[in-house]
């Protein structure tokens, strides 16, 4: 008996600890009070990146992103990344200066560059930069929406940079940007080719475009095709699925709940991704192909009521694609 | 009579104690200390068969650490094939070890007699009895740890070679950060932790102390365990998790794991994936660039930030040790260890730095722990040492001056009684 309760009493009753300890961690750090009608998105990449939407009464809309740079990142690099995805040519450092302004917010100052799609419409996409230094570190704060939401959101994203404490860390990182293609390497040998239909016109010229075309009704609703490569995956199927729903004010979705979206195709007998995603008023209908150490975007984007109509044109340009490498 | 009624008036006579403590009569049977002795001998063959099958770390705590295991006859002996579904129940270490004892003190006190005679025979045996309360007061609280360190930079924490916490840190601050850890008993699935240190519920979805872990493609089915994660690692690599037995052989790794969820008072934030690297978690980044997020998953909160993850348990210690150094030497033309050492600098609670050099068989000694030199690595420049708390690492060495006093008063004793006799007959010149 006396040993029983000996080896009773020997043992450690579990129990929850706490206790301080001179830090370890030596990445940086970052924390931000974040408006009440913003949410988070739950799938971040990297330690400290943060990913929100607006909630409105028609779901979550918009992106705000935060991204370390564990290095001197330039605002012309930033500003040429978003430019090209809204159809930028390209900014110099002449160039820059119409759209960069530096605003003090809570002590802070932020490089402020406000780029708008160079499309038509009453309600065009737009990517409102806030950069941040803090001793080597480059903080990167997108704010990624329709026009309208971001004149309303105006003030929250002031109040949420505002909110912003950053301390930079000891290691180099560099903040994965999945939403955003690396500066493309156009090939000219290597190139599909397709069949364009006859009324879809040359469209807006860009380093990254292998193809290019627009659409018209001849009502002011259009149509932007696209035909974009880049070396690797440019992050893989998910985040760049993302990017373009969120191009046309549609949320997220994650491994599981992507096939509402993306089904399978095939494209010169090789497996890619087909995306049909339609929103009130614009859509996009996208193929992604994955190859060995390239990928190709085929992408058409704009009005929906005019998208529907050109869907079965977009489709059959799909299976013109030729790769020619068979 | 006289001398009779002088025998029985001894407070310390047989016969006194043997009516003072009566049940301890049968208890200091000489055929209970063959019988035990006996028994002992085929726990040690069944803990040896059973080594082989679930290593030595499996078989302690089966058979040695315990009261009684059940043993199962192997198939492979002659008529194994009948005889391998018979549980058969067998003393384990803790019953035979404290039944000795036992048996031991009620021999001491009940059959050895109290003279200047015999008293080497009792001082032997209270050595003896010394070991085996020493050996399994060892057993009870010694906890043994590791520590390693890379060459040039200072540790001041421990991890367990067994069992894992899942850990909250708060870094909000520049100066210092704040640790709530859970130790793996209290993971206990279905259970919902809360706690004043950690502003956030903890609901335990899953738990296991292995597990073979699979980044699936995009869109793949990740499987029951990591079915409702949704957020951290365990969606952004898309991990899949298959739970396994423990491996308790020497070379056994095992990748504990959790899937747990947190809540806002009633708001659920979401459910995270943890899987722990017995090597340390630093080494996910090795193994997949996706997976190095296990060593800190964020989360914030009330403007703060937290990273968590689950790791080997940790003990961080109020003095740290530096690494200056390392030499490992082996034998001429062998891999057989000639000598590894490493040169340290123990940075005390007090300030002051002494050096020190622990290597082979020579341990440092600190704050009721002793650092062995456990394993280096040349190439990559790190040792490790084997931390060992063991309040009662004295007994061991009081037990053997004791028996070795015993020894000696009885040699001794006999030595001069035979030399007295000899002087004796000696014929008178």
């Amino acid at each position: 008996m006396g040993i029983l309760v000996f080896f009773g009493s020997c043992s450690e009753d579990p129990e929850i600890q706490s206790y301080s300890i001179t830090p370890e961690y030596d990445g940086p750090m970052i924390v931000w009070k974040l408006p009440d009608h913003w949410g988070e998105n739950p799938e971040l990449s990297g330690p400290l990146a943060g990913s929100f939407h607006v909630k409105t009464d028609s779901g979550p809309k918009g992106r705000i992103g935060v991204m370390p740079f564990r290095e001197a990142v330039s605002s012309l690099e930033i500003t040429n990344m978003f430019g090209m995805e809204l159809g930028y040519q390209g900014f110099n450092q002449e160039t820059l200066k119409q759209v960069l302004q530096v605003k003090k917010i809570e002590g802070k100052n932020f490089d402020w560059i406000r780029l708008t799609e160079r499309v038509q419409s009453e309600n065009p996409s737009t990517a409102l930069l806030a950069i941040m230094r803090n001793d080597k570190d480059t903080w990167l704060f997108p704010f990624i929406a329709d026009a309208q939401l971001i004149n309303a959101e105006m003030e929250s994203f002031t109040n949420f940079l505002g909110s912003i404490i950053a301390r930079a860390g000891k290691k180099k990182i560099r903040a994965v940007m999945p939403a955003l293609p690396p500066p493309p390497v156009p090939t000219a040998s290597g190139n599909p080719t397709w069949e364009t239909p006859k009324h879809w016109l040359p469209g807006k010229v860009s380093s990254m475009r292998i193809g290019s075309f627009l659409v018209q009704d001849g009502n002011g609703k259009e149509l932007d095709f696209s035909i974009t490569t880049f070396p690797g995956d440019v992050g893989g199927l998910l985040p760049n699925i993302n990017r373009w729903l969120g191009q046309v004010n549609l949320p997220e979705v994650n491994p599981d709940s992507q096939s509402k979206y993306v089904s399978e195709i095939i494209l010169d007998e090789k497996s890619a991704q087909l995306l049909i995603a339609e929103n009130e008023e614009k859509s996009v209908y996208g193929a992604l192909y994955f190859g060995p150490s390239q990928s190709w975007f085929f992408k058409l984007i704009g009005d929906s009521e005019l998208a529907r109509v050109e869907k079965e044109n977009f489709l059959t340009l799909l299976e013109s694609v030729c790769f020619h490498d068979h | 009579m006289i001398a009779n009624t002088r025998k029985n008036k001894s407070p310390f006579s047989l016969g006194v104690r043997k009516k003072a403590f009566p049940w301890l009569v049968p208890l200091s049977s000489v055929r209970l200390t063959l019988v035990l002795l006996s028994l002992s001998m085929v726990l040690i063959f069944v803990a040896t068969l059973e080594q082989v099958r679930i290593g030595i770390r499996g078989a302690q705590a089966e058979y040695f650490e315990s009261f009684f295991g059940i043993w199962h006859y192997p198939t492979e002996f002659w008529g194994g094939s009948f005889l391998n579904f018979i549980p058969l129940p067998i003393p384990g270490g803790y019953l035979l070890g404290g039944l000795l004892i036992l048996n031991l003190i009620a021999a001491f006190i009940t059959r050895f007699q109290m003279t200047y005679k015999k008293m080497g025979i009792q001082i032997i045996h209270l050595g003896i009895i010394l070991l085996l309360i020493g050996q399994m007061v060892t057993q009870a609280i010694q906890v043994e740890s590791r520590m390693q360190i890379n060459k040039g930079e200072t540790s001041n924490y421990l991890e367990r070679f067994h069992g894992v916490e899942l850990v909250f840190t708060d870094i909000t601050d520049a100066s210092e950060s704040k640790v709530v850890a859970i130790p793996e008993e209290m993971l206990e699935v279905g259970r919902t932790l809360n706690t004043p240190k950690f502003p956030l519920k903890v609901r335990v979805k899953s738990f296991g102390p292995n597990c073979n872990f699979d980044l699936k493609e995009s869109g793949e089915n990740r499987g029951n365990i990591t079915a409702g994660v949704d957020r951290g690692v365990g969606v952004s690599s898309n991990l899949s998790i298959t739970p396994i037995e423990e491996d308790f052989s020497a070379e056994g790794v095992n990748f504990s794991y959790a899937v747990f969820e947190l809540l806002d008072q009633s708001k659920s934030l979401g459910t995270w994936t943890a899987v722990a690297h017995p090597a340390g978690n630093s080494r996910w980044e090795l193994i997949h660039p996706k997976l190095a997020g296990l060593s800190f998953q964020p989360i914030r909160h009330d403007g703060r930030l937290w990273g968590m993850e689950l790791r080997a348990k940790r003990e961080y210690l109020p003095f740290s040790i530096e690494l200056l150094g390392i030499e490992n030497e082996f034998y001429q033309g062998t891999d057989i260890p000639h000598n590894f050492e490493s040169h340290i600098n123990l940075n005390l609670e007090s300030g002051q730095k002494r050096k020190a050099l622990v290597y082979m068989n020579t341990p440092l000694r600190h704050a009721g722990k002793t650092f062995y030199q456990y394993q280096m690595n040349k190439a990559a420049d790190y040792s490790v040492f084997q931390v060992i708390r063991n309040p009662s690492w004295l007994v061991p060495y009081i037990a053997c001056i004791l028996v070795s006093v015993g020894l000696l008063w009885q040699f001794s004793f006999h030595l001069i009684s035979f030399l007295r006799k000899q002087a004796k007959a000696a014929p008178a010149v």
